[in-house]
């Protein structure tokens, strides 16, 4: 079991992680606006926060390399530096390097450069016209931290009256108040007083809590909001007041201090936010934890739907109600359950803003990222494997799609290129795009070096769609040739076994001069969805109810009707639909009279003919394991109550199967060949059979 | 280990070695409440590496308080070392048990 020390490392980590994102944003954005005081400003406090709390969890060596920084940018918030190019690329670089030295000895990681962070703290120094002092010039030293803030403030010296009394849960967080003494003690003289009036009996002492309180009289050069930004991490958990001192400085601070002492609480003005009633509105869970718990309750759905099933057979009364009522309370845990899942994919998205300003900067290329529906929602499984894709289709937009500036100038476009970044919920999916307005794909040169490398025959017949898929198999690339940034072809096939191991599809949109549009259809949950059971034959299926509209009848008249056209008339308005029946192969008789499952696609609406509609169920998704993962028009396996396998339905690749399929002339999939395609990339069979399964 | 107590015929002592933290002050107050609840004399021995942090600080501040009383003698068995001299008189204890933190 981890030691409390441990955990509060780890909790500052995760926290400094948050940080690191957050400033890394901040930077870039103050790189586009450099007169922003508020950026200014919170670069400034994420980086004194990471200081620290780096040195109350014992990161001294991060907090000492963190300190030059955050000095560089006290002197951008007092006007005496400016922000620059520079700045933000060495502030980024740092970004970089303390991140390293946050997971050092947390595993995984590639540790700190001590010649990388030599070098960007000479270089900030240059910039800040700063000298180096003591062991801290290297980064790597503790004695950084000493350095007085306000010996480069210069401002007039004043004395402050301060009151700090941690309040009941400072400690439990991992801080150390007498650290933060020790921090306020750099920033000018101190003279400090504990107060132990409010020190219980020993038997009453609650050992984990700090009862004692501190009142202090600082004199220093340094503004009020340089002195609360040493308790800016604890001032929601703490009273704290800092008020000026009348009167000329150096004189009495022990006097000053009394009084201050002496001075009823109540006149201290200062904030006291700490005793109000407990607001905490969000909680730090473990994502482990999380997903021991989702996993629990896939199990309970299970057991409910054979109590279900059980209660059914019965038919007790008792057995029934009880039944009802788990039923009714497993759905809301479940949904509960998921929505505790689901993130918005901002941070995803944000933290692609450093690639691009990197990238650009590496390739020569005038590169903005806009990003668009940052706040929808998807599982955290789900968007934990997206960065990789995402990373590789920007790189590969940013080296082999976007122009030279020279070529954009030439035609006419825009110098600035654009990365745009999208989310948007479909149905039981989320589309996520990465889009370019560079210089589209030439479907003739990835035809030609598909050829080339065997992958397609010469004369072999492929819609642009087709064409474009090519570039996700392992090792094609029409690159000239290999850069750090890709070249190798590799990228795409990380995306495409990516998206593939998340029940994903890739679809390829480009017009040569224009730019392209990468799209990832991507399933909300990996883990239970609402479905609509029905059944053909003796197999079962289960639709996504997300994607369901509703059910009409279909019977030998109306096929006769349309003269064995798969339309069907809904109310005036011609629906093509799909025979479940012939598109598994499942060779039972089919009844008189059909129902068909009018589902909501991208392509529209398209029926599904299946021989009954057994109702809605919770339906906990299964793997269907490695053998069947090629089989796109499945997107998983369901247990039933009664034991039965049942078939996830993915309503949007069988109807584009479908369209696939009728296009080539075939009603039933037998035989249809591997297709390029990612929609049908990998399909071994058409027919496969649900007794299979 | 950190904190032991070592009971003598006459006397508890309290014997803090290592960093005295919220991680082990609720073991330091049951030392600290069996000590007092030995109707025997208090030390508090600091040895070694020992450094206490503002739990530690008030725990032994409100024992030697109980102690004195209940007129029980409780005190430091022996100086205070001077690092953590100088740590408490930095935090604004200029008196300790037994000792006053010379400025």
């Amino acid at each position: 079991m981890a030691s409390n020390a441990d955990q509060f490392k780890q909790s500052f980590r995760e926290e400094a992680r948050e940080i690191l994102v957050d400033l890394e944003a901040a930077l870039l954005e103050l790189n586009e606006n450099a007169g922003d005081g508020e950026l200014v400003g919170r670069v400034f406090r994420g980086l004194h926060t990471i200081k620290g709390s780096g040195s109350m969890f014992g990161f001294e060596e991060l907090a000492a390399f963190t300190h030059n920084l955050e000095t560089a940018f006290d002197e951008v918030r007092n006007g005496r530096l400016e922000i620059n190019p520079e700045l933000i690329d060495l502030t980024l670089g740092a970004l970089d390097q303390i991140r390293a030295m946050l997971e050092e000895g947390a595993g995984g990681a590639a540790p700190a450069d001590p010649a990388a962070c030599a070098e960007i703290l000479a270089k900030v120094r240059r910039l800040t016209g700063i000298a180096a002092g003591g062991a801290g010039a290297d980064g790597g030293g503790k004695t950084a931290l000493a350095a007085k803030p306000c010996a480069a403030s210069g401002g007039a010296v004043r004395e402050w009256s301060i009151r700090f009394a941690p309040g009941p849960d400072l400690m439990l967080n991992g801080t150390s108040p007498l650290l933060l003494l020790r921090e306020l003690r750099q920033l000018g003289g101190l003279s400090v007083k504990a107060s132990m009036a409010a020190v219980p009996p020993l038997a009453e002492l609650d050992p984990e809590r700090c009862y004692v309180a501190w009142e202090m009289v600082l004199a220093t050069a340094v503004s009020r909001d340089a002195i609360r930004d040493v308790f800016i991490f604890v001032e929601d958990h703490c009273e704290l007041s800092i008020e000026a001192v009348a009167g000329p400085a150096g004189e009495g601070l022990a006097d000053a201090a009394a009084k201050a002492l002496d001075e009823p609480r109540s006149q201290s003005g200062g904030r006291r936010t700490y005793d109000k009633p407990d607001t905490a509105t969000s909680l730090r869970v473990p994502a482990a934890k999380l997903d021991q718990f989702v996993d629990l309750v896939g199990e309970l759905v299970t057991v409910q739907a054979r109590l279900s099933e059980l209660a059914a057979r019965r038919d007790d009364p008792e057995i029934a109600e009880v039944s009802e009522e788990i039923e009714r309370l497993t759905s809301s845990l479940r949904e509960n359950s998921m929505n505790i899942r689901m993130l918005p994919i901002r941070a995803t998205f944000e933290k692609f803003r450093r690639l691009v300003h990197d990238l650009a900067r590496d390739l020569g290329k005038d590169v903005e990222l806009t990003i668009e529906g940052a706040d929808t929602e998807l599982d955290k499984t789900v968007i934990d494997q997206l960065s990789d894709p995402l990373m590789h289709l920007i790189r590969n937009s940013m080296d082999h799609g976007i122009e030279p500036r020279d070529v954009r100038a030439a035609r006419g476009k825009r110098p600035t290129a654009t990365i745009h970044l999208s989310a948007r919920h479909s149905g039981a999916s989320v589309l996520i795009g990465v889009s370019d307005d560079g210089g589209g794909i030439d479907a003739e040169a990835v035809r030609s070096r598909a050829v080339e490398k065997g992958l397609v025959d010469e004369d072999a017949p492929l819609t642009e769609a087709e064409t474009f898929a090519l570039i996700f198999q392992p090792g094609f690339s029409t690159a000239k040739q290999v850069t750090d940034v890709s070249g190798r072809g590799v990228g795409m096939d990380v995306v495409r076994q990516r998206v593939d191991s998340l029940r994903g599809t890739i679809d390829v949109a480009s017009n040569r001069g224009t730019g392209t549009s990468v799209t990832l259809r991507l399933p909300l949950t990996l883990a239970i969805i609402d479905g609509l059971l029905v059944g053909v034959g003796d197999a079962y299926f289960v639709l996504p109810l997300a994607n369901t509209l509703e059910c009409i009848e279909l019977t030998t008249a109306d096929i006769e009707r349309a003269n064995g056209k798969h339309v069907a008339n809904v109310r005036g308005v011609v629906v093509p639909y799909i025979r479940l029946r012939e598109h598994f192969d499942i060779r039972t008789p089919r009844p008189e009279i059909e129902q068909i499952m009018l589902v909501e696609t991208e392509g529209g609406r398209y029926g599904f003919v299946v021989d009954r509609v057994l109702g809605d169920c919770q339906t906990v998704i299964k793997n269907l394991g490695r053998f069947y993962r090629h089989v796109q028009v499945v997107s998983g396996a369901t247990i039933l109550g009664n034991g039965t396998v049942a078939l996830i339905l993915d309503p949007e690749r069988l109807a584009q199967d479908a369209v696939r399929l009728g296009r080539q002339g075939l009603q039933r999939g037998h035989g249809a060949a591997s297709s390029a395609g990612v929609a049908g990339r990998g399909r071994k069979r058409e027919g496969t059979g649900v007794s299979a399964v | 280990m950190g904190i032991n107590l070592d009971e003598g015929e006459a006397l508890s002592t309290v014997i803090l070695c290592e960093t005295v933290d919220i991680s082990s002050a609720a073991e330091l107050k049951a030392l600290l409440v069996k000590a007092l609840g030995s109707g025997k004399e208090v030390r508090v021995s600091l040895e070694g590496e020992a450094y206490l942090d503002a739990t530690a600080i008030q725990l032994i501040w409100a024992a030697e308080r109980e102690a004195r009383s209940g007129g029980v003698g409780f005190a430091l068995a022996g100086p205070v070392p001077e690092r953590i001299s100088a740590a408490l008189l930095d935090a604004g204890f200029d008196r300790f048990p037994a000792a006053e933190c010379a400025r």
